[in-house]
């Protein structure tokens, strides 16, 4: 069915530079400014992939500033209406296109008829959450939060035109927040 | 106001007072730059106000040994015996609960060695000499001392000890007044 849509798409595929993501929003807890040893959590929903030029979405990555440190999956993204397979947490994968992809969420495609490298056809919406924690630190080290989502045309399992280029969607910019250390004066008794 | 409103107000006032002198004793002692000890001085203490949750890094130079207290926020130094002005002679690198380091804090030490220009041995009527000390500037004092001079008329025979003093610092010379000869009377042959 991919396959035929592919010819179809030759023809009446106009969209260079398209955007399959839509209706992004998110929730974090608590609201920053953040210290170290502070856990946050995040959810993010997308609220709809847009198959352009039948790009599946196959992966969502959660991009993370060097401050934050011990990444945990707490929400799972659902495949409603989808592809038969899974969503896989996974911290690294190369994919055919040569994507280092990671950490973050990923597609493993298990259709006997299609290809492991495909997404899910499933178009949302979808819900993941993970919870972060700040690491210890002296410097105000980058907390930014940012996801990206991709669909298999970047990954390299889906080749049909032009792929969608949807950009990272912020969730927080910021930094560690390090109390100062003031010390008095020196005394002499 | 009647007498209960001015009980209170006097109790306020109280209460206010009592705070400023805590306050004074536990943070207001502070030392003037550079600080000034004696050569040869034992168990000099120095303080920062501590946090319980740091800890204090202390580095002690210009003749000076720490002698106790590293870690803490109070230390005792022990002083060399050679005079001079040492930059940066103490400081002290607070830590706080997470390992992060404050801005070093630091004090510049003079230490003072005192002399005194030996003078005499002086006879009941000689003039009066000035005394000399080393740095100038500090105070004489002792038997026969008058404005940093040693009157010999008025200290009368013996053995005295004079003090120069300075800046909390003191030093002793040593004075010897002789009796003059003992002539009888004069004789006609």
């Amino acid at each position: 069915m991919k396959q035929l849509l592919t010819i179809l798409l030759v023809v009446f595929s106009f969209t260079s530079q398209s955007q399959c993501v839509s209706n992004q929003s998110h929730v974090i807890s608590p609201l920053g400014i953040y210290s170290p040893g502070q856990v946050v959590t995040v959810w993010y929903t997308l609220g709809t992939f847009t198959q352009v030029n039948i790009n599946w979405i196959i992966a969502f990555q959660i991009n993370l500033g060097a401050g934050w440190t011990n990444l945990t999956p707490t929400n799972t993204p659902g495949n409603i209406g989808g592809s038969q397979g899974y969503w896989l947490w996974d911290i690294q994968n190369t994919y055919p296109s040569g994507l280092n992809f990671g950490p973050g969420w990923r597609f493993i495609n298990t259709n006997p008829f299609g290809n492991p490298n495909w997404g899910t056809s499933a178009t949302g919406p979808f819900i993941i959450s993970f919870q972060a924690t700040v690491g210890p630190t002296c410097t105000p080290d980058n907390l930014d939060i940012s996801v990206n989502v991709f669909g298999d045309c970047l990954t390299g399992g889906w080749s049909n035109g032009a792929c969608c280029t949807d950009p990272p969607y912020n969730i927080y910019t910021g930094v560690v927040l390090v109390p100062p250390v003031t010390t008095s004066n020196i005394n002499h008794y | 106001m009647n007498y209960k409103e001015n009980k209170q107000v006097l109790l306020a006032l109280f209460i206010t007072m009592m705070m400023m002198v805590t306050t004074i004793f536990t943070y207001g002692q502070t030392t003037i730059n550079p600080d000034t000890v004696c050569a040869s001085a034992i168990g000099e203490q120095y303080f920062v106000t501590n946090t319980p949750t740091s800890t204090y890094q202390w580095t002690v130079t210009g003749g000076g040994t720490l002698s106790t207290g590293q870690g803490s926020n109070a230390i005792t130094v022990d002083w060399g015996a050679v005079s001079g002005l040492y930059p940066n002679a103490v400081e002290v690198i607070e830590s706080n609960a997470a390992g992060c380091p404050g801005a070093p804090i630091l004090l510049d030490v003079y230490v003072l060695d005192l002399s005194g220009n030996p003078i005499g041995p002086f006879c009941p009527g000689d003039p009066t000499t000035p005394l000399v000390g080393n740095p100038l500037g500090g105070t004489w004092s002792g038997t026969g001392v008058v404005a940093n001079a040693f009157q010999p008329s008025s200290a009368g025979i013996g053995n005295y000890v004079l003090t120069y003093s300075m800046a909390g610092c003191n030093t002793t010379i040593n004075v010897v007044v002789n009796s003059g000869p003992v002539t009888g009377p004069i004789q006609h042959y």
